[in-house]
């Protein structure tokens, strides 16, 4: 029996040495892996040909609930970079992935770990750490990526990771950047223009993933259905909302697409308002497929919304 | 101009300077005393811009062409203020600068477990050493009658850090579990693992060693408080003796596929937490007396909402040491184990379904009452094996619900005072060569409530049909919480 384990682990390292091989020649291109979609689409334009890139986390899902799937991990055991959002946004499921990946380059505070959020300036830090005020992030909200001026420091972000890491394409890093930065440029100035009839929108959404969002483009942020972030709302929690929205006049209720429709719908009917399904990462709906996709469906499916509802401005 | 310029890159440095230093500090008064600074540096930046319009307006109405522009003074109250911010940020800045001799503590966490159970039959399964008293069935009697029981079953510490750029460690105290067999009713102390564990070996190889759950099976090796049940499978408690641990050396491999394939092989003094067979960690042994075990996993995606896990173990003790009894035997423990779980990735942290199980094979020749190798009334040696697992299914309804059904078998290898001897008469101490096992059946529905994240609360009842012991039903509510970080590791994943 023990001969018979020994030839079946040296088998087994056979193979596996035979397909780390033949996967091995056919990566010629950099790999890059990301925690979030938003972040592989901004890799992809940054490293133009000379990289590969592969989101783990897809634009569906809960990004702070994302399942440590095993087949995460050789993925990350080949990946040259990793590329996160940072402010704690994936501390439930990267650092038990990266630890067990063995990749001592992709490890925090390596060359290869390439955190997204060191030039934003985070929002509603916690000044008071306690489990009472629920699954608290220490660092800030982690959810800038839906400013659009964030993604220019995302980018240029990446665009300085990959240079410290491959120096020898820092040209073609620089131009992909310059371009892609002239093109949201273009993009900030329209969707600005297009954002005009939400100032002043009242909304409330299930989890906090909208601040940066309605920060940049001037809405209100009245409350969240959560009783606390990750939180599950209470019942009286619901009653004071309700009371509150009426109070306010809020008429929009944004839903994530990994939330129930249950109880967004619920309030809606009550305040007479609107429910808004609105993705929180590239992918999260059919149609945005790109960063540039993100923040322009949301913009326009926000403004039918507000518009429906009866609480958009005039242009 | 240049003085303008000057003094607004020196705000902006500032303000650059302080936003990243935020995220440290975390008292209420340095931040909102930051917040103020912040807010005093933007109106300050604000005033700065209209001066510096100011000027080059000016400059242009009043400056002839082609001639030097002077640096203008700037306005001394203006100065002045700037001065006061400056001193201010210095003083925040050099606030963040303290140093702790504490600062390089470990990461702490602890878990609380606590249950209370009612039992019609507060004798377990009969472990088949011969203890306990008979009915005239030849069923094990109760040793306590039915009751009710509080239990703090773990006050669990789980300390970890990186020990150097190569290492890192961890261990997991239980602090307080209530007394054993209660010389005094104060709570026990003991290392459950204390392990030092590498992080930078090529190769995708990691050594583990000191006294750590051995890489065998899935739930042999979880805590019991992050068991999905309250109690561990009695099939698993049986077999493997508690939690799966050893002292000794691990090994393990991920191998670069492109779908996860992981191995690992330990060498320990012996697996599982509880004496079995009257295996100790006191005494050094032969080498071959030692127990060595091997594990192989992968994975599967087969969609994206579809999973499999597979794994096989492993564990074999050639030559182990019955110091109760002073003798030998040699035993191999060996198992399969499957996951299956459908997790929808748009709402699978609300909805989800896992169905899982282990099997085991454990056969062995120790004689659990006079050690060595066990023999028929005709002095035969006599191997004997045994089966046992459970398979579970768990529907997760919401974030919070989660139903589930558990069951579990298991055989005993042995049975000895169910035989005789034909020579003599009298109840024999060992088994006969035909043998005569007993099978345990436990039936387990249970329904987990989650009112957030680190706080548990379980209700489960198990139905336990015991082959050589009564009969019992057991209703358990469990209350477990968690402080502090609870990252969940790679191995706890669900």
């Amino acid at each position: 029996m023990t001969q018979r384990l020994h030839n079946l682990l040296c088998g087994l390292v056979l193979v596996a040495a035979f397909l780390a091989s033949g996967t091995a020649s056919a990566e010629d291109k950099i790999y890059i892996v990301t925690s979030l979609p938003d972040l592989a689409d901004i890799a992809a334009r940054i490293g133009g040909d000379l990289v590969t890139v592969e989101s783990l986390a897809k634009g569906i899902e809960d990004p702070h609930g994302v399942p440590i799937k095993p087949s995460f991990v050789p993925k990350l055991n080949r990946a040259q970079v990793l590329i996160v959002m940072g402010l704690e946004y994936e501390h439930s499921w990267i650092p038990a992935l990266v630890t067990e990946s063995r990749n001592s380059r992709i490890i925090k505070g390596n060359v290869g770990y390439i955190d997204v959020s060191l030039k934003v300036t985070p929002k509603e830090i916690p000044t008071d750490l306690s489990r009472a005020k629920g699954e608290l992030h220490p660092a800030g909200n982690p959810h800038f990526n839906l400013d659009p001026e964030a993604g220019r420091l995302i980018a240029q972000t990446i665009a300085e990771g990959l240079t410290l890491n491959f120096p020898q394409h820092r040209t073609t890093f620089e131009a992909n950047l310059k371009t892609f930065l002239s093109q949201l440029d273009a993009k900030i100035r329209e969707w600005e223009q297009m954002a005009k009839p939400l100032k002043g929108v009242k909304f409330i959404s299930y989890h906090a993933d909208f601040t940066y969002f309605a920060d940049r483009f001037g809405m209100e942020y009245v409350g969240t259905i959560e009783l606390k972030p990750g939180i599950e709302p209470t019942a009286a929690h619901l009653v004071e909302l309700v009371q509150n929205m009426k109070t306010e006049g809020v008429k929009v209720v944004i839903r994530e697409p990994h939330f129930s429709e249950k109880v967004p719908n619920q309030i809606a009917a009550q305040v007479n308002g609107q429910v808004v399904k609105l993705p929180i990462m590239v992918g999260g709906a059919p149609e945005v497929k790109t960063y540039f996709d993100l923040i322009e469906y949301n913009l326009r499916t926000l403004l039918k919304a507000a518009q429906a509802a009866g609480v958009a401005g005039k242009v | 101009m240049n003085v303008g310029s000057c003094a607004l890159a020196l705000l902006v440095v500032f303000a650059l300077g302080l936003g990243p230093m935020a995220p440290v500090v975390f008292a209420q008064e340095k931040a909102s005393e930051l917040e103020n600074l912040k807010k005093q540096m933007l109106q300050m930046e604000e005033q700065f811009r209209q001066l510096q319009r100011q000027i080059e307006k000016l400059e242009k109405q009043a400056a002839p062409p082609g001639a030097a522009s002077q640096p203008q003074a700037a306005d001394p109250a203006l100065q002045k203020k700037i001065q006061e911010v400056e001193s201010k940020a210095d003083a925040a800045l050099a606030a963040t600068k303290k140093t702790f001799a504490s600062q390089f503590n470990p990461s702490l966490s602890l878990a609380i477990d606590t249950i209370g159970s009612y039992k019609s039959n507060a004798q377990g399964f009969n472990p088949g050493d011969g203890t306990g008293t008979r009915d005239a069935g030849g069923r094990i009697n109760n040793t306590r009658p039915a009751g009710a029981d509080f239990n703090l079953r773990t006050a669990e510490l789980f300390i970890s850090a990186d020990v150097d750029p190569f290492t890192r460690a961890y261990a997991v105290i239980n602090a307080s579990a209530d007394a054993n067999l209660g010389a005094n009713d104060e709570a026990t102390l003991s290392v459950e693992e204390a392990a030092i564990v590498t992080t930078r070996l090529p190769y995708n190889l990691t050594v583990r060693g000191g006294r750590f759950f051995a890489d065998f099976g899935t739930l042999p090796h979880r805590h019991t408080h992050d068991l999905p049940f309250v109690d561990r499978p009695p099939s698993i408690d049986t077999f493997i003796g508690g939690e799966s641990q050893t002292n000794g050396v691990e090994v393990s491999w991920l191998a670069p596929t492109p779908f996860y394939l992981r191995a690992s092989g330990t060498v320990g003094n012996k697996l599982g937490a509880d004496t079995r067979d009257g295996v100790t960690n006191d005494n050094s042994r032969p080498i071959r007396g030692l127990t060595y075990m091997g594990r192989l996993q992968t994975y599967f995606d087969i969609n994206d909402d579809n999973n499999v896990e597979l794994g096989g173990s492993i564990a074999e003790a050639p030559n182990a040491e019955d110091v109760t009894n002073s003798g030998r035997f040699e035993r191999r423990l060996v198992g399969m184990d499957f996951k299956y779980r459908w997790y929808p990735l748009g709402y699978g942290v609300r909805q989800s379904l896992t169905v899982a199980g282990e099997i085991l094979h454990d056969v062995g020749d120790a004689d659990p009452i006079n050690g060595g190798p066990r023999r028929d009334v005709f002095g035969n040696p006599v191997r004997q094996g045994a089966w046992g697992g459970y398979v579970y299914a768990e529907y997760r309804l919401s974030k919070q619900w989660r139903p589930g059904f558990r069951f579990d078998y298991f055989q005993l290898q042995s049975e000895p005072l169910l035989v005789t001897n034909l020579f003599s008469n009298q109840p024999a101490s060992t088994l006969n060569a035909t043998g005569h096992r007993t099978d345990n059946r436990t039936w387990s529905p249970y329904l987990t409530w989650f009112p957030s994240e680190f706080q548990r609360l379980r209700l489960q009842f198990n139905r336990s049909d015991r082959g050589n012991a009564q009969d019992a039903n057991e209703v358990f509510l469990q209350w477990t919480v968690f402080l502090g970080s609870h990252a969940h590791g790679f191995s706890e994943r669900e």
